[in-house]
């Protein structure tokens, strides 16, 4: 018995696409667990690196808690997660604060570090799917060097405007990336200047 | 034989004659180890693709060749992408969305249906080799002028001591920055273009004046 072209031609191109996909699901098998322990020793160092920025004595990361459970009523879609900084005496020295930023490729994900008034001391920007050259360069630790001491007693940047002459030009290119990252980093301010110490004690 | 792998390096070079894949060559060629990521995933996806292509193109029916095509393509595409995630995450971050859109990369799909699609498997890893060697080096020279022209550095991989960048002295403190951005970029395209084009003139007219020279040499 002869089977129809049209049935032919769809169970090849099924043929072929089934290969495909036993082909990636071996591939991601492989892959999958280093990529996810990649991400987590990315996390691990990154948090790291934000709590040096703390000029805080004996400090330690406390446990991480999801933005809903800290019990902060400004809990924004901007904030994923809260690492209490905890000092020696067992007070809160400050955050560090899970975010996601809309840059030009999509959703970014960020460190911050902030003082319990909600001041910056430290940014990182983590996963991104930013222009090679253009919002790339927010990756650089020297790029987050604007938005240090700002979201306290000043105001995060959110515009070209706000910045002095030659940090407005090294924007130039990537100012959504700029204005992604400047509004997660508003949102973390207010989430942290709103957070009650239930996040600390849970985390205790 | 040789010619099907000496062509895609200079003759019909992707990105400075056929003018294939030149959205990725722009945007990645901001540092030159961009440009060496970029090149080594698309020599592998290119290769990977005409070796699968020639041999099933027998099994691959008329009306579903592009699907088949691509299906072939985003698999090879997606092991890369898995592959530089694991064990280059650095180089991964770096180049980031340009990694997946090695898919629409028209070089890939053009040599699957222009050529591994009527040709034998040696010819196609050969045809593969020298499209994807002659990007890479596209890209590379791209990068290079970008770079040392937009940033004052040359940036490779890191290795033990070797930070993985290289400042150039006078260029580093004032560099052209526009060369870095997107105009730079079409810019140096361009310039690179009308150089690549006005060699092979040149190549061209040396050949026919040596035609003519040997054609007369044998009427007289």
């Amino acid at each position: 018995m002869k089977l129809p072209r049209l049935v032919v031609v769809g169970g090849k191109l099924a043929i072929i696409c089934t290969v495909a996909a036993v082909v990636l699901g071996l591939v991601n098998a492989v892959t999958g667990p280093v990529i996810v322990a990649n991400r987590e020793k990315a996390l691990m160092a990154g948090l790291a690196q934000i709590a040096d920025g703390a000029n805080l004595i004996n400090v330690r990361i406390g446990e991480g808690v999801t933005a809903e459970a800290s019990g902060a009523v400004a809990a924004s879609d901007e904030v994923n997660a809260a690492y209490p900084l905890i000092t020696g005496s067992g007070e809160a020295g400050g955050y560090i604060l899970q975010l996601t930023g809309t840059g030009y490729g999509g959703e970014m994900s960020l460190l911050a570090g902030f003082y319990p008034g909600g001041e910056v001391f430290a940014a990182q920007l983590m996963e991104n799917q930013e222009t090679p050259g253009l919002g790339k360069k927010a990756e650089d630790p020297a790029y987050m060097g604007k938005f240090l001491g700002t979201g306290g007693e000043r105001p995060v940047p959110t515009g070209r405007t706000e910045l002095p002459p030659a940090e407005a030009d090294a924007i130039t290119g990537a100012t959504i990336t700029f204005l992604g990252v400047a509004r997660a980093l508003e949102s973390g301010s207010g989430f942290v200047r709103d957070i009650d110490d239930a996040l600390l004690r849970s985390a205790q | 034989m040789i010619r099907e792998f000496t062509k895609g390096l200079f003759k019909e070079n992707p990105i400075f004659v056929i003018v294939l894949g030149l959205c990725p060559a722009l945007a990645v060629s901001t540092q030159v180890v961009n440009a060496l990521g970029m090149g080594a995933g698309v020599i592998f996806v290119l290769l990977g693709s005409n070796i699968f292509v020639s041999l099933l193109k027998d099994f691959i029916p008329e009306k579903v060749r592009i699907p088949s095509y691509i299906v072939i393509i985003a698999s090879f595409v997606t092991i890369v992408d898995l592959v530089m995630q694991a064990y280059a995450p650095g180089l991964s971050r770096n180049l980031g969305v340009f990694v997946q859109l090695i898919v629409v990369n028209c070089i890939i799909l053009g040599r699957a249906e222009a050529y591994a699609s009527k040709h034998t498997v040696g010819s196609s890893v050969l045809d593969a080799l020298g499209m994807g060697i002659g990007f890479t080096l596209g890209l590379l020279l791209i990068a290079f002028v970008r770079e040392v022209f937009g940033a004052g550095t040359i940036t490779l991989f890191a290795m033990g001591n070797f930070g993985g960048v290289i400042e150039i002295p006078g260029l580093s403190d004032s560099p052209a920055r526009v060369i870095g951005l997107a105009t730079g970029a079409l810019l140096v395209v361009g310039y690179l273009m009308a150089l690549f084009h006005w060699m092979q003139a040149r190549r061209a007219g040396e050949r026919g004046s040596t035609a003519r020279d040997g054609a007369g040499g044998a009427a007289a």
